[in-house]
């Protein structure tokens, strides 16, 4: 019986219970991370930009060492025509 | 603290929901975590997300389901990161009872009657023991004041299931309350 009463009394100690309100900066705070959030890049879109521009440089990397293979090729045929034309005896 | 900004879309619908449901959003969190600073911490991520989508909601019912089931799944997510992190730092060992930062707890529930300061932190103290679910529907039931068909579609369950849970609920906790009389003789 005492257990009892004891056991409802712990149960029943949430009757009367008020609401409590939260602090009064709390809105200000939601509304700073509200802004916040909508200002800051996502870290998504800042690994997006950093492979684009590795993405680029490659590229870039790429073309200068083709056309630089393509010009010394042409002036070793330049310079095998001149010979031959200087070589002919008449 | 810097002046609020000034660049928040439908600034006066959001400040209008923001006063219609702080207090339900900050006494769901309280409820759950017992603790003040956690409890604003929670507050703050579920109105950073309302703001984000609230304009989906039309039917206010369902606005208000829908910020309970944010306001409790923040707070449990809540728990289970706090317990994670405690976990890790005593160097992984994996506790049987998933409530060990509440349990932890001695906090003292400001909306609560003093004379009843002491009695509510034993309750709270053994709510923290039952399941999630248990926890969701004695919690909406008892201390938030729910009907059970309010708490079937908050929690997406039947009303018999609520019943069920509630009833379960009341059977763990009158059997775990018992056995702390006994300790509570002693002293």
């Amino acid at each position: 019986m005492e257990t009892e009463n004891w056991i409802n009394e712990i149960l029943n100690s949430t009757n009367g219970m008020t609401h409590v309100a939260p602090s009064d900066e709390l809105f200000s705070k939601i509304q700073q991370r509200i802004y916040l959030k909508k200002n800051t890049v996502s870290s998504k879109t800042v690994w997006l930009m950093a492979a684009s521009i590795v993405v680029l440089i490659t590229i870039n990397i790429a073309a200068f060492r083709s056309s630089k293979t393509k010009n010394s090729d042409n002036s070793e045929a330049t310079i095998a025509a001149t010979l031959t034309k200087s070589n002919q005896l008449y | 603290m810097s002046k609020p900004p000034k660049m928040i879309q439908n600034q006066p619908h959001f400040e209008k929901l923001y006063q219609e449901y702080n207090l339900l959003v900050y006494n769901v969190a309280l409820n759950y975590l017992q603790n003040v600073e956690d409890a604003e911490e929670i507050t703050q991520d579920v109105f950073v997300q309302i703001h984000q989508s609230h304009h989906k909601f039309e039917n206010k019912s369902v606005l208000k389901t829908w910020i309970y089931r944010i306001a409790i799944n923040k707070s449990l997510d809540f728990i289970k990161m706090k317990n994670s992190k405690k976990r890790l730092f005593i160097f992984g060992k994996k506790s049987q009872n998933e409530n060990e930062y509440l349990n932890s707890s001695n906090f003292e529930h400001p909306g609560i009657l003093m004379e009843n300061q002491e009695n509510a932190k034993i309750l709270f103290q053994t709510i923290n023991t039952l399941t999630e679910n248990q926890k969701t529907a004695f919690i909406l039931s008892k201390v938030d004041g729910l009907s059970n068909p309010e708490i079937a579609t908050i929690m997406e369950v039947s009303i018999s299931s609520v019943e069920s849970l509630i009833f379960r609920a009341k059977s763990t906790l009158k059997e775990k309350l018992a056995e702390k009389f006994k300790e509570y003789r002693k002293k």
